[in-house]
């Protein structure tokens, strides 16, 4: 039949493969996440991501047990949409996992509501070893709260053959050739115009938690969320209404499918793996997922993200924390500080094709079990991330600034509101959320 | 024609009823009596009206995720007043509402009159049309995705092949509804056919065979005879169905994640939103939530009342 056909065949397997991540919904209807404290001797840890994460996660578990003799590790992967109700629940009650992995925007939260062990003096070594930026996003108050162990970031990428169909024959391939945003602009109504029916010339990455890669176009029209210390909003500035209408533009001039906004429900990886989009930004993580569904269906390549005043990408990625109430403190801080060693970083990273945060581990070139090709662009884009834009994505309430820009980017991208009525939406809440931090003394 | 008339409790001599007294129970009985409540009790207080009582608290308190809450009084409703997306949410809830519910109903009426007549493979059919019930809503909201793709789905694959050109599914709010109804009807129609083919069983045949003996055709026949046979089935369908309406949450937070905008935001998926999602607002969050609690339970209260009257009358 031929509304079957292989693209939609592979869009449809994208769209279940989501099932899992989904299935965290069933814990908001049926049950709550559960969690588990640690004993003196078993350390409760839990984490989640890829089944390529969750198997080299449990290698390294079993090699700290191998180095602390009669230490057990109890390890425990969930869903990502499930983690943060389990961790919520589990400090509210005083069940949390002893360890638990958790993103840098969601770190603030518990770090400013006290909920974190201050490991400090046990990431020393590692402290020595990380810039500004990456130690930054781990700090609150001055003091650490967790060991920074990976970033990941976005670029372009992009098919080679559906852009020289569309008679775009270079590609920037060093980072001060990054395209501008006009440049971008041409590319994209090229590729629209050449495009099949059913098919678009990108996609961007901002759906759900991921809205604040919106800042990525902020940061490079050199705008910011706060002013510089933190205390209002900045966002109704020349800089942010640039970008809120560089990028409503992508939905009004049919650049991006309308179905890729901020609240979609799906993301935009399963229209490219299915052939239906020319480029996306996309973050590395994707990079094992993009090897094992495009397979050599077609040819992708990768780009650095596109520039306007200055190059900016996103500060993503994990940190490992530790419960204040775990149960033997040393022992969780001490598996913190074993994972952040070189040696576990590096095999983390190699394995999961994520970017280290080790200076060190940076500057060499790592052994990425797929994609290793395509990873220096990344390493490179993460060179442009600035400690004030990190200062602007850990603050303890930028998870509602997060969900903030989800809903009000929508009501201009696909609502028809106006630039000026988003932007002072915007800047009202970013604004009521400085104010709490202020207030709770969070910063 | 009347429904059939049941024999009440007063109707029957009874010496002791019939002096206006019930019997004295004796106090081993009571205490038997209680035993035996006692297990489902415990459950009820634990599991709903503690946590009920605690969502009113919380509701006039500034509760965050983690630390006491603090007292703020009356601030959450007056926020909740002035709150655009909560009376849009609302309105939503309304519109899903009255969308489902007479569909629902309905449309289970009428399978299950065509599934109660001898049809060839009338078994296979009955499972087909009861399978969405079984089935996790989750599943069910990812085959709606499946479906309503505007890039990828199904239907607007076969729009295309026809010529008619995609339909903006999930970008167009009127029609994101649409695809919502549709696939909450999907799941919810077995149930009513399945509940309706039950009550069928009971529908007295030598009335049915007066009134056809009579001259009333199969429509008069299902109007004056099932229909008001099936009262009682179909209050309790209608009042099921309306909290259930009121109480949608996976097939929205699967299909649409409440957009486009808050086109599709439903009280349950906003309530979630301000308790569980980024905002973590659980004094808010337990605002909305009771105020779903308070407008399920006056609709359900004027339905039982409405019921009441009719089997009075």
């Amino acid at each position: 039949m031929p509304f079957l056909n292989r693209r939609s065949l592979l869009a449809g397997g994208g769209l279940v493969a989501a099932a899992p991540a989904l299935s965290g919904c069933a814990g908001l209807t049926q049950r709550v996440s559960a969690t588990t404290a640690g004993r003196r001797d078993l350390l409760s840890v839990q984490v989640y991501g890829t089944d390529v994460e969750a198997k080299i996660y449990d290698e390294l578990a079993r090699r700290f047990e191998q180095t602390r003799r009669g230490v057990t590790v109890d390890l425990v992967s969930v869903p990502f949409s499930e983690a943060s109700v389990g961790i919520d629940t589990g400090l509210a009650s005083g069940t949390a996992p002893d360890v638990f992995r958790v993103d840098y925007p969601t770190m603030g939260v518990y770090a400013s509501a006290d909920q974190l062990l201050d490991v400090g003096d046990a990431l020393d070594d590692l402290s020595g070893d990380l810039s500004e930026a990456f130690l930054g996003a781990v700090s609150h108050d001055d003091r650490v709260y967790g060991m920074p162990q990976h970033v990941d970031t976005s670029a372009l990428v992009y098919r080679p053959d559906v852009l020289r169909d569309a008679g775009i024959t270079a590609v920037p391939d060093r980072p001060e050739d990054a395209w501008s945003w006009d440049e971008l602009a041409d590319v994209a109504d090229r590729l629209t115009d050449a495009a099949p029916d059913g098919s678009s010339a990108f996609g961007v990455n901002w759906q759900a938690l991921g809205a604040f890669r919106w800042l990525n176009f902020l940061f490079q029209a050199g705008g910011h969320v706060y002013s510089d210390d933190l205390t209002r909003a900045d966002l109704d500035s020349p800089e942010g209404r640039r970008a809120l209408e560089f990028t409503a533009s992508f939905f009004e001039r049919g650049w991006v499918p309308g179905s890729t906004s901020t609240k979609a429900a799906t993301y935009p990886d399963a229209l490219f793996t299915s052939g239906t989009l020319a480029m996306l930004y996309a973050g590395n993580f994707l990079l094992p997922a993009f090897a094992e569904t495009i397979k050599d269906r077609f040819e992708y390549a990768v780009t650095y993200l596109p520039r306007d005043r200055r190059r900016a990408s996103e500060l993503g990625g994990n940190a490992l924390v530790a419960s204040r109430t775990a149960t033997n403190p040393d022992l969780a801080a001490e598996f913190l500080a074993f994972m952040g060693e070189a040696d576990q970083m590096q095999a983390f990273c190699e394995a999961a094709v994520l970017l280290p945060t080790r200076t060190s581990l940076l500057d060499q070139q790592l052994d990425f079990a797929v994609a290793a090709d395509l990873m220096p662009v990344y390493a490179d884009q993460v060179t442009t991330i600035e400690d004030r834009d990190v200062a602007d994505v850990t603050t303890a309430t930028f998870a509602e600034v997060n969900l903030a820009l989800a809903n009000e980017l929508e009501q201009c991208f696909l609502g028809g509101r106006s630039v000026e009525d988003t932007l002072a939406a915007l800047d009202e809440q970013v604004s009521e959320s400085a104010a709490l931090n202020v207030e709770d003394g969070a910063r | 024609m009347s429904a059939p008339t049941v024999e009440r409790p007063a109707d029957r001599d009874v010496s002791s009823e019939a002096r206006g007294r019930a019997p004295a129970p004796s106090r081993g009985g009571s205490l038997t009596a209680y035993a035996m409540v006692a297990p489902n009790l415990l459950l009820i207080v634990v599991f709903l009206l503690v946590p009920l009582v605690w969502a009113l608290v919380m509701s006039f308190q500034a509760k965050r995720s983690f630390g006491p809450g603090r007292w703020t009084g009356l601030d959450n409703l007056t926020r909740l007043v002035g709150d655009d997306v909560f009376w849009r949410a609302l309105l939503n809830t309304g519109i899903f509402t009255v969308a489902t519910v007479p569909l629902s109903v309905g449309l289970g009426l009428a399978l299950a009159l065509l599934m109660d007549r001898a049809l060839p493979g009338r078994g296979v059919f009955r499972t087909i049309v009861y399978l969405p019930i079984a089935v996790s809503t989750l599943v069910t909201s990812l085959v709606g995705l499946l479906l309503f793709d505007e890039t990828v789905g199904i239907v607007n694959g076969l729009l295309r092949d026809a010529g008619i050109g995609p339909v903006s599914w999930q970008t167009d709010g009127r029609l994101a509804m649409v695809t919502v109804v549709l696939m909450t009807l999907w799941t919810r129609v077995g149930f009513g056919m399945l509940v309706y083919l039950a009550a069928l069983q009971d529908v007295d045949g030598e009335v049915m065979e007066a009134a056809e003996v009579d001259g009333a055709g199969p429509l008069a026949r299902v109007r004056h005879i099932v229909v008001p046979w099936l009262r009682p089935t179909t209050f309790f369908l209608v009042v099921i169905n309306l909290i259930w309406s009121f109480q949608v949450f996976d097939v929205v937070y699967v299909m649409t994640n409440g957009g486009p905008g808050y086109d599709t935001t439903m009280l349950v998926t906003y309530a979630y939103d301000e308790g569980f999602g980024a905002a973590r607002n659980f004094g808010y969050g337990a605002t909305v939530g009771l105020v779903l609690f308070v407008l399920t339970l006056a609709v359900t209260l004027v339905q039982v009342r409405l019921n009441r009257k009719v089997e009075e009358s």
